[in-house]
């Protein structure tokens, strides 16, 4: 029977609960550890307790363990999904994963170039933690993007792949390139340089954060209408926020599914666009072939010279 | 339970976050993108085997196809080559037998020829011995004697020989 390959193991079953069970522990904790409920409250992620550490203080919030838990699920996620892989494809989800694979892959590569190409599954990890982070908030979790520490750890990592590609052709290149086109706007190029990672944190966590915030004040307010409208009804039924259902979960679609779908893809877009245009790939293939130019003629002169001898 | 500020830095935070991305980047690579482009690459290189050993197979019958072909060209000009000296061998029988009846024929009539000769001969001879005894036979009618037969026989022997001679 060919259904036989098609039916789930019992390692394929222990992988979808792997991927399923950070989500509920996350739940779990935010259930365990709500404080009651006080009206409008916007404040950043909830602190579960704080080590203490040189510098300064850590503090594990909700934002970094819901984050390492969308870490957990996207690795049992990978694990589920390239089990089983054959050479020759009969499941939909190895046509799925090879479909992503090739999708990432063509994007990195038009997007970056050929030179660019082992940066695939950087692309893939930074739009797969990014819009799970984001769309973990529709399941009640506070979304681990809508910390800026979350974000801007990204954005230093891509910064400094910026400039580690600006660096490949030496510091004395990279220094010239600030001072272009002209000396004196060599303080502007250093402060556009600084703003390119803080501009990607402040407005992937600004557009996740906002999302948030309008929601929990539109529910405020649907509230405060509801009972406006209708608060002549009796008893408890009068204290039901009728508006409340239904607009909120609109509102949702924009906030967490689309934009959060949209940052991720942005912030992916930007990292792509910096690293691969902050690289001067014209001068590093010259400063290549120079390299290549010399060494052969040293080998040259060394085996002139052995044969002289 | 305290939560942070809306807006807060946290260095360790940033560490852990960047380390957070780094370790699901070495996690896609290792788990997701490796095993798939193994399985690509190795489904590559098997439709690549499939060609090759197509192109080979085609080569193999196109070999074979011309070969055949030649065959074929050689046979044909063999079934020509026999079909000629067959010809060449029946003409030249033929002309061989025309030769012979022709000789067999040249022959018959040279006998014939000599026969008729032959018998012409012996009629003159035969009319000779007639022509002496008739005349032997008148001029004993007309001498009215018997004459010496011998003698006469020698003369008129000679006569028939003057009259045969000058008759040829």
């Amino acid at each position: 029977m060919r259904s036989k390959s098609r039916r789930l193991t019992a390692v394929d079953i222990l992988l979808i609960i792997l991927m399923i069970l950070p989500f509920a522990i996350g739940i779990l904790l935010k259930v365990l550890t709500a404080p009651p409920s006080e009206g409008i409250s916007i404040t950043g992620a909830r602190v579960y307790f704080t080590i203490p550490m040189p510098i300064q203080d850590l503090p594990i919030t909700e934002a970094q363990v819901n984050s390492v838990l969308v870490l957990i699920s996207i690795f049992a996620l990978c694990l589920f999904m390239t089990r089983g892989l054959k050479v020759k494809a009969d499941s939909k989800r190895q046509h799925a994963v090879e479909w992503i694979v090739e999708k990432v892959e063509g994007l990195v590569k038009d997007s970056m170039g050929d030179y660019f190409a082992g940066f695939a599954p950087f692309i893939a990890a930074i739009i797969a933690l990014s819009a799970l982070s984001s769309l973990s908030s529709l399941l009640g979790l506070y979304p681990p993007t809508s910390d800026l520490n979350v974000v801007a750890g990204w954005a230093v990592l891509v910064f400094a792949l910026i400039t580690y590609y600006k660096f490949k052709c030496g510091p004395l290149g990279y220094l010239k390139g600030l001072a272009e086109p002209v000396a004196f706007l060599t303080p502007m190029n250093i402060i556009s340089e600084v703003a390119t990672p803080v501009s990607m944190a402040f407005r992937h966590y600004g557009n996740v954060l906002s999302g948030t915030v309008v929601a929990a004040l539109v529910a405020a307010g649907l509230q405060g209408l509801s009972a406006m409208v209708f608060g002549w009804l009796p008893g408890a039924l009068g204290d039901f926020p009728f508006l409340q259902i239904g607009i909120p979960a609109v509102l949702s679609i924009y906030f967490d599914v689309f934009s959060g779908c949209l940052q991720a893809y942005i912030f992916a877009m930007l990292t792509m666009m910096y690293v691969s245009g902050g690289f001067p790939a014209e001068d590093y293939e010259k400063r290549k072939e120079k390299k290549q130019a010399r060494k052969n003629k040293q080998n040259n002169i060394h085996k002139e010279n052995l044969e002289v001898n | 339970m305290q939560s942070l500020d809306i807006i807060s830095v946290n260095l360790w935070q940033i560490v852990i976050s960047l380390v957070n991305l780094l370790l699901l980047f070495l996690i896609l690579k290792k788990f997701l993108f490796k095993p798939v482009k193994k399985v690509l690459e190795q489904r590559q290189s098997q439709l690549d085997a499939q060609y090759a050993s197509a192109d080979r197979a085609e080569a193999l019958a196109d070999e074979h196809r011309k070969e055949w072909e030649e065959k074929l060209s050689t046979a044909n000009a063999e079934a020509d080559a026999i079909l000629q000296s067959a010809a060449e061998n029946a003409k030249y029988r033929g002309e061989k037998l025309i030769a012979e009846a022709q000789d067999r024929a040249d022959g018959i009539i040279r006998a014939a020829q000599t026969e008729a000769e032959l018998e012409r001969k012996k009629a003159a001879d035969g009319i000779k011995r007639e022509i002496v005894e008739v005349s032997g036979a008148l001029t004993e009618k007309m001498l009215e004697r018997e004459i010496n037969t011998e003698d006469h026989r020698a003369l008129i022997d000679s006569f028939i020989e003057e009259i045969g001679d000058g008759n040829e």
